[in-house]
């Protein structure tokens, strides 16, 4: 398979009356053509900011620099116009928030079929007939009196799938979704990722899915990419992080995944301490203060990212299983 | 993205921060007009109510006029001083009195809900239904009547202009200070401070009024500006202070002037817009440094 | 339903207490009511008078036969110099004037604040926003009847382009009638312009912080129309509900407006029954003003109220 996207070395800066503050440093990504790359951390630790400046969506106080080659263009180095020639029909999000990411004036069908007739010059009908469909294909029932209806009509799992019809309606070459099941209910979550696995499957497309939680990747990417302040900590095929686990702060992650098994009443584990300041520049391990396994070492210095075989990365001078 | 925002670090405090220019502009300004109206009477220019007739409509920048005569050969600065304290007068008082009056009905109102607070509403409301200018001017035409044999003495009409301006302020300052006090009244401290047995006395003096009083405070420097307006509407429309006393007085004589000295309509008309733009700045400042405390929290 | 009928009482309960308080205040004046209508008649003729208007009645006799006179269309009369003339008469002829004064103002307003409001908030924090937001902010301080004064100054009299006064009729002469309308909807929109600039700026920047509008712009929709379908859509209710707000004030600003420019129109008619003392025809133009006025809050309350989802969404 060839490579779809490839972000090189990419950092993002965003200016503060306090200085710069670092949201992403030097991350290097590649995605091939279909395949899936779960971006996991805390929030605060550039996720999000990673998937919006990889699109191109940051606010104008944001500074972006590196390359970012998307099907063999550098993206970075094209005018704001074009990047936005591939919005919708190369690249899509889903957003987080399906309540306040609707616009909430106006009907879900002029919202669906907005992307149809304007990016593929689509007239009413067709686009009307097409949006039918791309509600049938989100198992939206009764799609044609949906078509009619205002957002706040509508519950946040039918959101959301009413965001993944608008989303795919392009029929995109690469999907980002930003935390699509944090804001549902847990009932519906597991749905809802079904969903795009399964709409992804069908025309090959390839996804960033970015969360806060390491179970709802495992199932549904190809590799995993574990963020933390900004850096890329730990970086593998999806098989072999579970298996072969190198960084104290994704096994903290995974601990912290609350389990049906635990017994209700105790006590969930949460990694202690919070994130460093990201407009300091402090030596040593970012994680350090947080660490369980924390050294002198870690302290002083920071660990540069290390090929640990089997196409999986780590950031860390004591991996958890010993270097190899 | 939200999530990632909230994690940013706080701006710097803005205490610090230099204060903006329009501050020291618009404060210099209604520093001067307060002196003038203040210490007016001592400045060395002629009296304001006396006609030079040996230089009747002599332009601005004159020897002995600095800033010119009337057709009629009064001297501008001279009135526009004095007028400084006419206007600066009236405004105060009307919206002093009223926003006290507003502040004490509309607090206490929302404070303490129920029957009074509907009530309350609806006269607001009654009296917001009649756009400002014309309230005024039925309420003057009305208290200030004269006929030709009794003619109203200017005193009586400075005082019923305050009183109808006042009017006027009351439901203004009013509804915002009801609206302030709805939103404070709910707040955790003070539940918790009634919870402990506090007086309704001591809570809206400790808890309500120290955050009210900002929000009133912003609207009362607009307030001062829209007085300082209506007053000069009603001048011009020949129903306010006469004999030139005021700037809108001024303003409303040097109308029929305007095609030969041009100044008597300009130099009080600017006064006014000055007073008004500055008073409307610092309603302003007040409201977006409230505002910011206000996200803080 | 329900809802409407509810604010329709609210708005029938403000209107009658506003003019029952207006009667009252019109029974407050000092000396006999009759007398100062027609100062100089004889006691027969200021007896019919008192008779036809309900002056000698109690307050509540003169209330109640005022407001069935309005509601049957007997708005009262002018008394002059021994004749009469009807205030319904006059209303006729001083309607259109004021209306299209009033209408032409909102809409030089709306069209030049709308573009303003929109690149000002995109471009935020601009040098075109940092300049646009001070020239407005002073322009809204600028008094009316000073920026009425010196426009007429300046391009009526010292330039002669238009005549500082007077009114024509628009389908009688047209091009004069645009040109006497001029300086007095400039005078009156300045200060609106800058309300409704400054307003919608401060919406559609909240607007444009809202997730909806990156969603939109990440379909890969023009900003163009982003910035028109997105985010004027919701903001523009604001910018309605505050336009209907500004007639109370509009119609203010009318009688200063009318009075400089010599409109006549029915501020220039509130003026002259004030000064003229006529206190039938003067509490019927009130009236009628703040019923307008209050009726506009109603209406767009209402209209807004059914008409943006987000409203429904609080209620529901």
């Amino acid at each position: 398979m060839s490579s779809l996207l490839k972000i090189d070395d990419m950092s993002v800066r965003f200016a503060t009356p306090r200085g710069d503050l670092k949201a992403v440093n030097n991350v290097s990504i590649e995605l091939l053509k279909g395949e899936s790359l779960g971006v996991v951390g805390e929030s605060g630790s550039g996720k999000t900011v990673l998937s919006r400046a990889t699109m191109g969506l940051l606010p104008s106080t944001a500074t972006r620099t590196g390359t970012i080659t998307y099907q063999g263009q550098d993206i970075t180095a094209l005018p704001k116009d074009e990047v936005r020639e591939l919005w919708g029909t190369g690249m899509a999000m889903i957003f987080q928030d399906p309540m306040t990411a609707l616009n909430p004036v106006r009907r879900v069908g002029s919202q669906l079929t907005e992307s149809l007739t304007v990016r593929l010059g689509m007239n009413k009908k067709d686009a009307k007939e097409k949006a039918i469909e791309l509600l049938k294909r989100v198992r939206i029932p009764d799609p044609e009196a949906m078509l009619r209806k205002f957002p706040y009509q509508l519950s946040g799992g039918m959101r959301q799938r009413i965001m993944i019809a608008i989303a795919v309606s392009c029929e995109p070459e690469l999907l980002f979704a930003d935390e699509p099941t944090t804001a549902l209910d847990v009932t519906v979550q597991a749905q809802v990722l079904d969903l795009i696995t399964e709409l992804r499957k069908e025309s090959n497309m390839a996804m960033i899915l970015v969360t806060h939680d390491l179970g709802v990747v495992a199932g549904h990417t190809d590799k995993i990419a574990v963020m933390y302040a900004g850096d890329v900590v730990e970086y593998a095929p999806t098989r072999e992080l579970f298996s072969n686990m190198k960084m104290p702060y994704t096994e903290a992650l995974l601990k912290s995944i609350p389990r049906l098994e635990t017994p209700t009443g105790s006590r969930l584990p949460v990694i202690e301490g919070r994130l460093p300041d990201p407009t300091k520049n402090e030596p040593g391990c970012p994680f350090a203060n947080r660490c369980p396994y924390v050294t002198d070492k870690c302290r002083a210095e920071k660990p540069p990212l290390t090929d640990g075989g089997n196409n999986h990365f780590y950031r860390c001078w004591f991996p958890l299983g010993g270097v190899k | 993205m939200a999530d990632e925002t909230q994690t940013m670090p706080e701006t710097v405090t803005s205490a610090k921060k230099k204060k903006p220019v329009g501050f020291y502009i618009a404060g210099s300004w209604i520093v001067l007009i307060l002196l003038a109206a203040v210490f007016g009477w001592a400045l060395p220019a002629p009296q304001w109510d006396q006609s030079f007739y040996d230089s009747l409509g002599v332009s601005p920048f004159h020897h002995s006029h600095i800033l010119g005569t009337t057709l009629d050969g009064y001297d501008m600065f001279a009135g526009l001083v004095n007028g400084a304290r006419l206007s600066v007068f009236v405004s105060l008082s009307a919206v002093v009195v009223g926003g006290a009056i507003g502040s004490v009905i509309g607090i206490s109102s929302a404070y303490f809900r129920g029957r009074i607070d509907i009530l309350v509403t609806m006269a607001f409301n009654v009296m917001l239904s009649i756009p400002n200018l014309v309230l005024s001017l039925s309420l003057i035409s009305v208290l200030a009547f004269s006929d030709e044999n009794h003619p109203a003495t200017t005193a009586r009409r400075v005082g019923v202009l305050i009183l109808s301006l006042t009017i006027v302020i009351i439901p203004i300052l009013g509804r915002i200070s009801r609206g302030a006090t709805l939103q404070w009244s709910s707040r955790e401290f003070v539940l918790a401070s009634k919870s402990m047995g506090t007086s309704n006395f001591v809570i809206i003096r400790k808890h309500i009024i120290p955050n009210v009083a900002p929000a009133i405070l912003a609207i009362g420097f607009l307030a001062i500006g829209s007085v300082i307006i209506v007053e000069g509407s009603l001048a011009v429309l020949g129903i306010g202070i006469p004999g030139g006393a005021s700037w809108g007085s001024m303003l409303a004589n040097g109308r029929g002037n305007i095609a030969y000295s041009p100044w008597e309509v300009y130099l009080p008309a600017g006064c006014i817009a000055l007073t008004v733009i500055s008073c409307n700045w610092f309603g302003d400042y007040v409201r977006t440094t409230l505002d910011k405390r206000e996200s803080k929290i | 339903m329900r809802l409407i009928f509810k604010r329709f009482v609210a708005m029938c309960t403000v209107v009658i207490i506003a003019t029952f308080l207006l009667s009252l205040l019109m029974r407050l004046l000092p000396g006999d009511p009759a007398a100062v209508l027609v100062p100089n008649a004889p006691d027969q003729v200021r007896d019919v008078i008192r008779q036809e208007t309900g002056l000698s009645k109690g307050i509540f006799g003169y209330y109640w036969q005022w407001l069935s006179g309005m509601l049957t269309g007997d708005f009262g009369k002018y008394y002059l110099n021994g004749g009469y003339r009807t205030v319904a008469s006059v209303l006729q002829r001083c309607l259109p004037p004021s209306l299209y004064l009033i209408m032409y103002s909102q809409i030089v307003a709306l069209v030049i604040a709308i573009p303003l409001g929109l690149t000002s908030a995109y471009k935020e924090g601009s040098r075109f926003d940092r300049i646009t937001s001070s020239v407005l902010f002073t322009t809204v301080s600028v008094p009316a009847f000073a920026l009425g004064l010196i426009l007429s100054l300046i391009f009526a009299v010292q330039l002669g382009w238009v005549d500082p006064i007077g009114y024509e009729s628009p389908f009688g002469h047209p091009w004069q009638h645009f040109k006497l309308m001029i300086l007095p909807v400039i005078s009156l929109s300045v200060g609106l312009t800058s309300s409704y600039t400054r307003l919608l700026r401060t919406d559609v920047i909240a607007t444009l912080k809202e997730d909806y509008v990156t969603m939109a712009a990440s379909k890969g929709i023009s900003n163009r129309r982003v910035l028109w379908k997105h985010v004027f859509r919701p903001s523009s209710t604001t910018l309605l509900t505050s336009a209907a707000l500004n007639m109370g004030g509009l119609i203010g600003g009318t009688i200063i407006v009318e009075t400089i420019f010599v409109i006549p129109g029915i501020g220039y008619e509130i003026a002259y029954s004030i000064g003229a003392r006529q206190i039938i025809a003067m509490q019927t133009l009130i009236a009628l003003v703040s019923f307008a006025y209050v009726f506009f809050n109603t209406a767009v309350d209402l209209l807004t109220n059914l008409t943006d989802p987000r409203t429904r969404e609080r209620r529901g």
